[in-house]
């Protein structure tokens, strides 16, 4: 084989390789120019281009109906109370007491998941409030029953508005997870939910006194 | 709440202009930002659930695993750097769980028959080639290993270059170009007869 013949086969190898990319318009300059030359003297290569241009609309044109699941992975957002790491570290104490609840909780209540998110996030907001509440300190003078989490750019007014119309009050938080708990009267707690739950600003709003909702 | 929507390619245009509004979005999810994560959710669960199904024949897998790769986007955004485009990034994560998946869930030995993935549509013969041509281009992309499906799905539907692909499968550009053209060959092997008809 001539050098010429070598040449022309590793530049033809070369350019069929790239044709899935000459195709759907992904190829950078330099390897754009070495297709564009091949192509004009190989008719070959210009027919496996027609080919690849058919596939792409092929696999363009299948369009299966998916559905969301954005209930279902902000719901295990708000169970996993992970926060992203770029987020300030939950405090070791925190962490240790955090290993150690979850451990029994998910062996007993793997099943529900809401349950254990109750319970541990109740859990979780008792250990993360502040160093100088005491075991001996007295509770907060009403008790929370409802953790919520609004929207990264709900402002002061629309919660203030939110909490009102709800008839709730804030009790604790925010919590590493940005949540806070809330006091509703127990004969309006379900109204109180819905208000909230209806909201726009509202993320998440669920009983944590192990009533339903 | 359950929406339901259809699948189109965003195109090689609309992928890079989408990068830097990505990028925006990782930002606002690395501060927590729950809003922001909704919006790149919903940009990316249609596209991630079409290349976890060409990468995984469990159905139940695809929305698990789904879930493991928005978690982890969710809880390492703010480990996520420009050096890359956000889509390279999140497929790559969606590449490496599919792998993890597959270890503990292998391909089932045999497929139902039929094929839910492709789309009815009207008309008559026409209608039925078209039928047939994607029916056939369907089994033969299931004929081929995960790795070689990946490669094929990344540039026909996801619109990518060949360095992105070998930044998501981790391995060399040779690679990805030798993957794709072997599984061009064995497309074009299972479709010989009605190739002929597009060109």
């Amino acid at each position: 084989m001539t050098d010429n013949g070598r040449t022309e086969l590793t530049s033809h190898g070369e350019a069929e390789e790239l044709l899935p990319w000459y195709a759907n318009g992904q190829l950078d300059e330099a390897d754009r120019a070495i297709v564009d030359a091949h192509l004009s003297s190989c008719a070959y290569c210009r027919q496996q281009l027609a080919i690849e241009r058919r596939l792409i609309k092929e696999f363009q044109a299948i369009e299966p109906k998916i559905e969301s699941g954005w209930t279902r992975l902000r719901g295990r957002i708000a169970s996993d109370s992970q926060l992203p790491t770029v987020r300030a570290p939950r405090p070791t104490r925190l962490a240790e007491a955090w290993g150690f609840l979850t451990r029994p909780a998910i062996a007993t209540l793997a099943a529900a998941q809401l349950a254990f998110f109750i319970v541990a996030g109740s859990a979780l907001l008792w250990l993360s409030r502040p160093a100088y509440h005491v075991l001996g300190s007295p509770p907060p003078a009403a008790g929370g029953n409802v953790v919520i989490m609004f929207r990264a750019d709900a402002t002061e007014q629309d919660i203030r508005d939110v909490l009102k119309s709800a008839g709730a009050t804030i009790v604790d938080g925010p919590t590493p997870a940005n949540a806070y708990v809330l006091h509703v009267a127990a004969d309006r707690r379900q109204m109180a939910l819905k208000t909230l739950q209806a909201n726009d600003i509202v993320q998440l709003a669920q009983p944590i006194d192990g009533g339903g909702s | 709440m359950i929406l339901s929507g259809t699948l189109r390619s965003p195109g090689a245009a609309a992928i890079s202009s989408l990068a830097a509004d990505d990028g925006a979005l990782l930002a606002r999810v690395a501060r927590g930002d729950l809003q922001a994560f909704e919006r790149l959710y919903r940009a990316y669960q249609p596209r991630l659930t079409r290349f976890l199904s060409t990468l995984l024949k469990r159905p139940h897998l695809i929305e698990e695993v789904l879930d493991d790769v928005m978690m982890v986007v969710w809880q390492t955004a703010g480990t996520f750097r420009a050096s890359s485009k956000p889509s390279t990034w999140i497929f790559a994560i969606a590449y490496r769980k599919a792998h993890k998946a597959r270890a503990r869930w292998p391909d089932p030995v045999e497929e139902p028959d039929g094929d839910n993935r492709t789309s009815e549509e009207p008309g008559p013969d026409e209608a039925f080639h078209h039928q047939r041509r994607r029916g056939l281009l369907m089994k033969a992309m299931d004929n081929l290993s995960p790795d070689h499906r990946a490669v094929v799905d990344l540039t026909y539907f996801h619109g990518m270059g060949y360095r992105e692909i070998a930044e998501i499968v981790d391995c060399p550009l040779d690679t990805v170009k030798t993957r794709m053209f072997h599984a061009r060959r064995r497309l074009r092997q299972a479709m010989s007869g009605t190739v002929d008809d597009w060109i």
